[in-house]
């Protein structure tokens, strides 16, 4: 009896149209699940950038406090997982509601890139893109159209350890002969004068965007317009000029040992815990180092001196990470509503003010943390240069700036094949 | 007395009727038609659909693309990051393939004695292969610490060592050996497994009479084990082998590809276009050379090892 069960052929027609209807369900199994987007029902999707959770939270808390019946689903992401996660869910179409965005272009998650491809909702009837400065218009905006939310300005410089600065009884340098000063003394007493994780990709950079405010921009202020032209190359720049001091910085034994094996995480306790005295990092990643100090007021920050020309020693100052609505979003409106909240002046600042950046604009005098004084006359003076990427024309020269800077440190490469290969990336189209 | 059962003799005039004839499809395709069809959803479809993306400028968001027809892969043919990736790729893959299934061998002659310990050895041996590839990278990225108060560092200064202290992960030149020695640290007690399995079936006898005829144990090895294990080196090579030229993880929570591109392999390399560069269309490129290139080198040892087998 069974065999004559398992020997009772099917037609293949019959067999077709259920491997058809199997797919087709499967398809439509596929194509309705896990689409946040398009599930106009249940909390906001939101996810944002791991820097800033502490502004996020604050703001979505507030704005739950204020319209009760607003559920919010939140999670956040690591710089280097934005990458992979949300565009994965962007290229699937069910990205969140709210997503993390770089500000200007040069990422593969860049407000630039993502708006082009029309994934970004437009925010331009909002209130408060009437106050983004002019300098800052190409950070906020693509062909006039406003589409992300940033609450602010991060800073570039040198946080450093007070209490090893006073162990080796030196002061704040404000002229690259004096940082140098200052790094051997610190060298002579036993403590590693700059900790660098260069392990960690994107901490690579960050001298380099310390010190090109100086060597370039403060000599060409429109160093970006001339790239842009091609009238202008990274090779025979002050960018030529910045590597050269980054490399004297590793050759005079400045930095921990083998950084390219050090990780930030590895760097932010050194200077925490006072064994390295100094770490080039932006201003958003302070409380990090706050969290690794045996008390927050250990630690103060500075603007790292590129040149011996004082009035030559210009700031990196960039828009943070911000927030963009997805242009397929079910839920733009209470997206948008909350964007709109966001971008009110005491939002901004109590945002800006958790994750130690400069606010967008504010009414009054603005709350900034106190270590980011400093930086306020470059600020003001109009000595601050956006982050060098947030100009770049695509996602490539990033990450090579990245690579060559891991190969210099590692004797793998030279500073004029270094910028070559960085020009290479800046030719290839966006 | 001896039963011999003798099957009924095939009538040669009747041929054997095949349902498909019969306009129906044969049982076995019938049990097979819910894995095909999911394999079909799962793998073949976006296989097919990926692969097109290969001759596009898709950017992996949004709907613009063009058909650019073969650029892809004649940029890959002068990107010289890809290029030093195909190398660190056959590197890896030679030092793994040899190191992890010597060691495995090795592993398994050791445990395949008489020694009261052999089954917690096995254990041992074979632990590694059941953590996650990416716990064991965070593992060893802890014990390559730089620092040299850390790490296998502190453990070479306490044994007064100290000269041999490296930077094991941030030093281009020793970066992906260190990598290396990791998978093959999580991998040889795989190799390990199928080489015993395969010592199993070693028969005994065979060695007993080798032995009377004076054989030493080298030459056991040489004239017995060894041909016999062909099978088990077989599935070893050919594991390892596509393991190697696939390797991913490890790379990417060690090392990201660096310092500086170092340890970029193919896979690293189609990782970063897609999602680091937003070139979907020629990371596909990457992705389909790799594929085919797996396949080719598979289906030339599965025939080498085949005919060894056979000689065997």
């Amino acid at each position: 009896m069974a065999s004559e069960i398992i020997r009772t052929p099917v037609s293949r027609r019959r067999l077709l149209q259920l491997m058809g209807g199997v797919a087709a369900a499967g398809a439509l199994a596929n194509c309705g699940g896990g689409n946040s987007s398009g599930n106009s029902g249940g909390p906001l999707k939101v996810i944002g950038a791991g820097s800033q959770e502490a502004g996020l939270r604050k703001a979505l808390d507030e704005y739950k406090k204020q319209n009760g019946s607003f559920e919010f689903n939140l999670s956040f992401s690591p710089a280097d997982q934005l990458q992979t996660a949300l565009r994965a869910q962007l290229a699937a179409g069910n990205a969140p509601d709210l997503h993390a965005v770089y500000p200007g272009n040069g990422s593969a998650m860049s407000m630039v890139q993502l708006s082009k491809a029309n994934l970004l909702a437009d925010l331009s009837d909002q209130a408060w893109t009437q106050k983004i400065p002019a300098g800052f218009k190409g950070a906020y905006q693509q062909d006039g159209k406003t589409h992300i939310f940033s609450p602010g300005t991060s800073v570039l410089g040198a946080i450093y350890n007070k209490l090893a600065f006073a162990k080796a009884g030196v002061e704040i340098p404000t002229t690259w002969s004096e940082l140098l000063t200052v790094c051997d003394t610190l060298k002579k007493k036993g403590i590693v004068p700059l900790a660098l994780g260069a392990q960690t990709p994107w901490v690579t950079q960050l001298i380099n965007y310390a010190l090109v405010p100086g060597t370039v921009y403060a000599k060409q202020p429109d160093f970006d317009d001339k790239m842009a032209a091609g009238s202008a190359t990274f090779a025979g720049s002050g960018w030529a000029d910045a590597m050269n001091k980054y490399l004297e910085l590793q050759k005079r034994g400045f930095f921990n040992d083998n950084p390219n094996g050090t990780t930030y995480e590895q760097a932010t306790s050194m200077v925490g815990t006072g064994k390295a005295a100094m770490a080039v990092q932006v201003s958003a990643v302070l409380q990090a180092y706050r969290a690794a100090a045996p008390s927050p007021d250990d630690l103060g920050m500075f603007p790292l001196p590129a040149t011996d020309v004082a009035a030559d020693n210009w700031i990196p100052g960039g828009i943070v990470v911000g927030l963009s609505v997805s242009a397929k979003s079910k839920k733009a409106d209470e997206a948008r509503k909350f964007i709109e909240f966001c971008g009110q002046p005491a939002q901004i600042n109590a945002w800006a003010e958790a994750v130690a950046c400069v606010p967008l604009y504010s009414e009054g005098e603005a709350k900034v943390d106190p270590v980011l004084k400093p930086f306020l006359p470059y600020l003001s003076g109009d000595k601050a240069v956006p982050f060098m990427d947030q100009r770049w024309p695509n996602a490539e020269v990033q990450p090579t700036h990245f690579a060559v800077v891991q190969e210099l440190l590692g004797g793998k490469t030279t500073v004029d094949k270094a910028l070559k290969k960085m020009d290479d990336a800046y030719k290839k189209t966006a | 007395m001896t039963a011999v059962i003798t099957p009924p003799a095939a009538n040669p005039r009747t041929p054997v009727k095949r349902a498909g004839r019969r306009g129906g499809i044969a049982p076995p395709w019938l049990f097979a038609a819910p894995a095909l069809v999911v394999y079909a959803l799962v793998m073949l479809y976006p296989s097919i659909v990926g692969a097109g993306s290969a001759f596009t400028d898709w950017s992996g968001v949004g709907e613009q693309r063009s058909f650019v027809g073969l650029d892809n892969f004649q940029q890959l043919v002068k990107d010289d990051q890809a290029l030093g990736a195909l190398r660190n790729t056959l590197l890896l893959t030679l030092a793994i393939v040899v190191v992890q299934n010597g060691l495995g061998l090795l592993l398994a002659l050791g445990v395949h004695t008489t020694i009261k310990s052999r089954m917690v050895l096995r254990v041992i041996f074979f632990a590694p292969v059941v953590v996650s590839p990416v716990m064991v990278s965070f593992l060893w990225k802890y014990v390559y610490n730089p620092a040299p108060d850390a790490g296998l560092n502190a453990v070479l200064n306490a044994v007064g060592l100290g000269s041999l202290r490296q930077d094991w992960l941030g030093n281009p030149s020793l970066a992906i050996w260190s990598v290396a020695f990791t998978v093959i640290w999580q991998c040889a007690g795989y190799s390990m497994v199928i080489f015993l399995a395969g010592l199993e079936g070693v028969p005994k006898e065979l060695h007993e009479s080798a032995m009377v005829d004076g054989a030493g144990t080298v030459a056991r090895f040489r004239h017995i084990t060894w041909p016999l294990l062909a099978p088990a080196v077989t599935i070893n090579v050919m594991l390892s082998t596509v393991g190697g030229l696939t390797l991913f993880t490890q790379i990417i929570a060690m090392t990201n590809g660096g310092p500086g591109y170092a340890t970029d392999t193919l896979s690293t390399v189609l990782y970063k276009q897609a999602f680091v560069y937003g070139k979907f269309g020629y990371s596909t490129a990457v992705a389909l050379v790799l594929a085919i290139f797996v396949a080719a080198v598979s289906f030339i040892q599965i025939a080498y090892l085949r005919a060894r087998e056979t000689s065997a």
